[in-house]
């Protein structure tokens, strides 16, 4: 019976060892948790200029991406809009609460961008920049002062070179000299005359339009505007009570007379029209800043030249270039927008010091009379984009410059209009 | 009892293949069982995780177009309009009410849309009011963000219904300017959610599957037709997988009371959308799987138990023969025997248990024969009995009419023959002591002297103390009366007998030396090998009866007497001939057969 025993339990040990072999064959093997540090991805939207088809930021988002490879990633979105549609995308997005962690050319809309400061849409920065002396070293104070608000707070980060904020006027060196004229006017009065005998010659003199603000020729009537005293006061105003006064009308009168030297198809079109016409040959001059000297054709470098507005002004408020972080971002997300930023003043800081230190032979004719202009100590005047309140840019200019430029409006209807807008506006802030 | 006998080898044989083979299958059945379950749930998983993930994208998607459907509203020029300060015109007012009714969003069940100045958009026969929609508390739901849309699944407070339906809310904010937000909330029908379950028609057909918040509260839940526990099944997954953070498939399979579970959150609704596929389901295909091996392991096991009775049977048949002979012996019929053939050990037993037959009924006709020649001796010892006085009286006269007429040798012969005989016949006992065996052989060897002038002298070296030392009586005898007619058989004088005893090893030897012509060496090895033959074989030693009688005699009363440590052993010498009787036990009176 012992032994009987004994064989039955050898047998279900047996079949224990045999079910537990079966079994374990089939068992799997549990898979191993890997650690892994995840990169944090920076949503930006850039614009690709859709008259070159180069895309801003490229070599900025490039040197980003690889310096921070693993810890942050700056996730571009490129689009092929122009400045103006980028700016009312950001309105759209900043309702659906979809903009993305970075947005730029946020100054360029006053009312939206104290509305995003009032609504806490937008990081402030004081912190990260003051605290941050190798930062600090890199921005001039008067891009840091024009950043800044009255109480300190800084909204948008001063990631630009004063020297590469100003606006002047580029001009057809050949178109010039088919009408006989070698030098960029020094005078609005020259100015004037160059213009007219520039149309003598069958050239149209200036690449102008309608919408987007109007940049183009506000661009020429403020800078002119400027040349007397009071002219340059109202254009350090912010949000000027009237514009029916002597530079408010001065400006009007200036923008007619600008608009009877234009193309025919300057009315209710963007800056992509003017420039377009610019560089096909078709205007003389085209007024805007720095950043268009990527933007000048390899065949067009050698013919386009740069010059200051008459009277050595140039339009500039660094301010303009300001970025900004949104804050519904995670902290990592807005630690690396900031670390984007920094090197963006890095980079813009180098870009400065290599442009200035470069051998003028070596540069375009339009980089080298940048400098000169830049050099020589000019007066600048306030972009009336930081200025003037956004019905006035974004709807009245629109609609009230056409009607001026045909003669259908008179300059003091045009500077009612605009006195309407600021009621409207003070009527919604 | 003798039938269990009869099939007990079969029986266990059948019994431990049986075994061998059930554990087989059942080992199979769980090897095979565990893995192919492993792989078929594996596989239904996998389709019922893809189907639930294609749910959570739907999902997804559904949420993706709602969202469209409010950004759209909250860029409507009428919509930003509202949010001025001036607000709408009457006209434009109307035409907002019954713009949210046109958006591109179906299974909108109601709708309300209040500007920041309190403002109401809503159906025309709509009560609602902005004290409605303060008291409602959706606006709660909206949450901190800025513009969001937001899904939650609530009681309708808004419209006044009281039921429990998906909303849709999100804060409007301007375009331009930092107003007060405006909030649009659309009441969404049941079958808005049909979307999600739309392209998985066999999920919806086999499993439980339904929507959670992001509170663990149940929304809906879809059953199969018949699964009554189906809003049961809802409530405790939702508690399990309520309040979770991760997006996505968050759970793959997880095993759960009563089936699986796999999930998928949205985390931009914030809702889970999860199926429960019940053990049922998951079963449903393994069954047929495991079916085919289990028929087949049973038709092989009947296959194994069919030819298992049929080789057992081959192998226990001789068996049985065996048995049966062994167990039908009655002791009589000799004859029947075991024929097998085999070829394997059984024919070695057969042959064995033939043999051992034989050898039964031998001993049993050697035990019937000396049965019968005890019977004759007792019977001739009663008779022998009897006639002592008269021969001792004859002698008494014989001797005293020789010594009337004075004749010595006679007288000599007649008082050896008298002590002889005394010895012989008038002691009953079987035993006596060495002296009176010394002093009876003595009395033969004076006879044989009278009778055979100068043939032999005798010695006797007694080692031992004759009267305390036992021995089996006229065991010399027979060996002097051998040396005398064999030994001497060839001279008329010189010989000598030489008697002697002596213990050695606690045992007692009773020698007797010749040295007439010595033994044929055939002869001794026959003598020498009847110590170890059996009392039938050595009745069958001397046939004709003439010769070998008295060692014959010799060995079978040392063997009945002593047992088989008593024996006779001979040395033939160059010159002579010795016969040694060895007493186990150094002679004592009691030693008797072990």
């Amino acid at each position: 019976m012992h032994v009987k025993n004994n064989r039955w339990g050898k047998g279900l040990l047996s079949a224990g060892v045999l079910l537990s072999m079966t079994l374990s064959g089939c068992s799997q093997n549990t898979g191993q948790i890997e650690a892994q540090t995840q990169e944090v991805s920076i949503p930006v939207i850039l614009i690709v200029d859709s008259s070159t088809g180069i895309k801003n930021e490229e070599a900025l988002i490039e040197r980003f991406n690889e310096m921070y490879d693993g810890k942050w990633q700056a996730d571009v979105q490129w689009i092929m809009e122009t400045e103006e549609e980028y700016r009312q995308n950001l309105k759209r997005q900043n309702v659906t609460d979809t903009l993305p962690a970075i947005i730029t050319d946020l100054r360029m809309l006053p009312a939206f961008y104290y509305m995003m400061i009032q609504d806490g849409r937008i990081e402030e920065l004081s912190d990260e920049i003051l605290k941050d002396e190798e930062w600090m070293d890199m921005i001039e104070p008067a891009v840091l002062e024009a950043c800044s608000e009255d109480d300190g707070s800084i909204y948008l980060s001063p990631i630009s070179t004063a020297a590469f904020s100003c606006s002047g006027v580029f001009w057809n060196e050949e178109l010039f000299a088919q009408a006989g004229i070698e030098e960029f006017p020094d005078t609005w009065e020259e100015f004037w005359d160059c213009c007219q005998r520039l149309e003598e010659c069958g050239i149209t003199p200036l690449a102008l339009h309608t919408e987007g603000t109007a940049w183009a020729p506000m661009l020429f009537a403020t800078a002119e505007v400027a040349s007397t005293e009071e002219g340059a006061e109202f254009m350090e105003q912010f949000y000027p009570e009237t514009y029916q006064n002597d530079s408010g009308l001065r400006i009007a009168r200036t923008l007619q007379r600008l608009f009877s030297y234009t193309t025919e198809d300057a009315l209710y079109t963007d800056f992509d029209v003017s420039y377009e016409n610019f560089f096909s040959g078709k205007a003389a001059m085209i007024p805007n800043g720095y950043w268009m000297m990527d933007q000048i054709p390899e065949e067009w470098q050698d013919k386009v030249r740069f010059s200051a507005f008459p009277e050595n002004k140039l339009i500039s408020s660094p301010e303009t270039f300001g970025w900004a972080i949104i804050s519904g971002y995670s902290e990592e997300v807005k630690e690396g927008a900031a670390a984007l930023f920094k090197l963006r003043t890095q980079m813009n800081m180098e870009e400065k010091e290599a442009l200035f230190a470069q051998d003028p032979k070596t540069m375009i004719p339009a980089q080298r009379d940048y400098i000169q202009v830049y050099k020589n100590g000019p007066q600048l005047v306030p972009n009336y984009q930081v200025k003037w309140n956004s019905i006035l840019q974004e709807e009245t200019l629109g609609e009230i410059l056409p009607e001026l430029a045909q003669g259908k409006m008179t300059p003091e209807e045009f500077t009612q209009k605009e006195d309407e807008s600021i009621r409207k506006f003070l009527e919604e802030q | 009892m003798r039938k269990r006998k009869r099939s007990g080898i079969r029986r266990r044989y059948l019994k431990y293949t049986a075994a061998l083979l059930g554990l087989a299958l059942i080992l199979s059945i769980l090897g095979v069982g565990a893995y192919v379950r492993e792989r078929l749930t594996q596989a239904t998983l996998d389709k019922y995780e893809f189907m639930t993930e294609r749910m959570g994208i739907a999902l997804e998607n559904l949420f993706q177009k709602s969202d469209e459907a409010m950004e759209e509203c909250i860029l409507y020029d009428d919509v930003q309009e509202s949010l001025k300060n001036q607000g709408l015109e009457a006209v434009n007012t109307i035409a907002l009410s019954k713009y949210f009714a046109y958006i591109d969003l179906d299974h909108v069940a109601d709708y309300c849309y209040i500007d920041n100045k309190g403002n109401v958009y809503s159906k025309s026969y709509s009560d609602v009011t902005s004290e409605t929609i303060a008291q409602s508390g959706f606006e709660d739901y909206l949450g901190p963000e800025y513009s969001r849309t937001k899904w939650f699944w609530a009681k309708d407070t808004l419209f006044g219904t009281g039921d429990e339906a998906l909303f849709i809310g999100r804060y409007v904010r301007s375009l331009d300017y930092a107003h007060e937000p405006g909030m649009l909330f659309f009441k969404m029908e049941d079958s808005f959610l049909d979307d999600i379950t739309g392209m998985s028609q066999e999920l919806v057909s086999e499993a439980v599957i339904g929507l959670v918040d992001g509170e663990g509260q149940l929304c809906l839940s879809w059953a199969p037709d018949g699964f009554q526990t189906g809003d049961e099944i809802g409530k405790m997954v939702a508690s399990k997988i309520g309040g979770t953070q991760a997006a996505g498939m968050f759970l793959n399979g997880e095993k759960m009371q009563g089936g699986i579970v796999s999930a998928y959150l949205d985390e931009n609704s914030g809702l889970t959308v999860f199926s429960f596929v019940p053990d049922s389901v998951l079963n449903k295909a393994l069954v047929p799987v495991l079916l085919v091996p289990v028929v087949i392991y049973l038709f092989v096991i009947a296959i194994a138990v069919v030819l298992s009775i049929y080789f057992s049977r081959r192998f226990t048949k001789p068996i049985q023969v065996i048995s049966d002979a062994m167990t039908g012996f009655d002791g009589n019929n000799f004859d029947r025997t075991i024929q097998l053939n085999t070829h394997t050990e059984l024919d070695e037993i057969g042959q064995s248990y033939n043999a051992m037959l034989q050898n039964i009924r031998r001993l049993l006709e050697e035990i019937k024969a000396q049965e019968q020649e005890l019977r004759h001796t007792e019977l001739n010892m009663l008779i022998s009995q009897i006639n002592p006085h008269f021969l001792y009286n004859t002698l008494d006269t014989i001797y005293m009419l020789a010594r009337i007429n004075k004749e010595e040798t006679t007288m000599r012969m007649i008082q050896a023959l008298s002590k002889y005989l005394r010895l012989s016949l008038s002691k009953g006992s079987e035993i006596v002591t060495v002296e009176d065996e010394l002093e009876n052989v003595k009395s033969y060897m004076e006879i044989q002297q009278i009778r055979n002038q100068d043939l032999f002298e005798y010695s006797i070296d007694c080692q031992v103390d004759e009267s305390s030392a036992y021995v089996l009586k006229l065991i010399l005898q027979p060996l002097v009366e051998n040396a005398v007619k064999y030994g001497f058989c060839d001279i008329f004088q010189g010989g000598i007998i030489k008697i002697s005893v002596f213990e050695k090893d606690r045992d007692l030897y009773l020698r007797v030396y010749n040295n007439g012509m010595p033994m044929e060496m055939s002869v001794m090895e026959k003598i020498n090998s009847m110590n170890t033959m059996s009392f039938s074989q050595l009745k069958e030693c001397f046939p004709d009866k003439k010769n070998g009688y008295g060692v014959m005699n010799i060995m079978t009363r040392l063997r009945l007497k002593y047992g088989e440590g008593a024996g006779l052993f001979c040395e033939v010498y160059k010159d002579g001939t010795a016969c040694t009787v060895k007493i186990p036990g150094g002679g004592q009176e009691d030693a008797c057969e072990k």
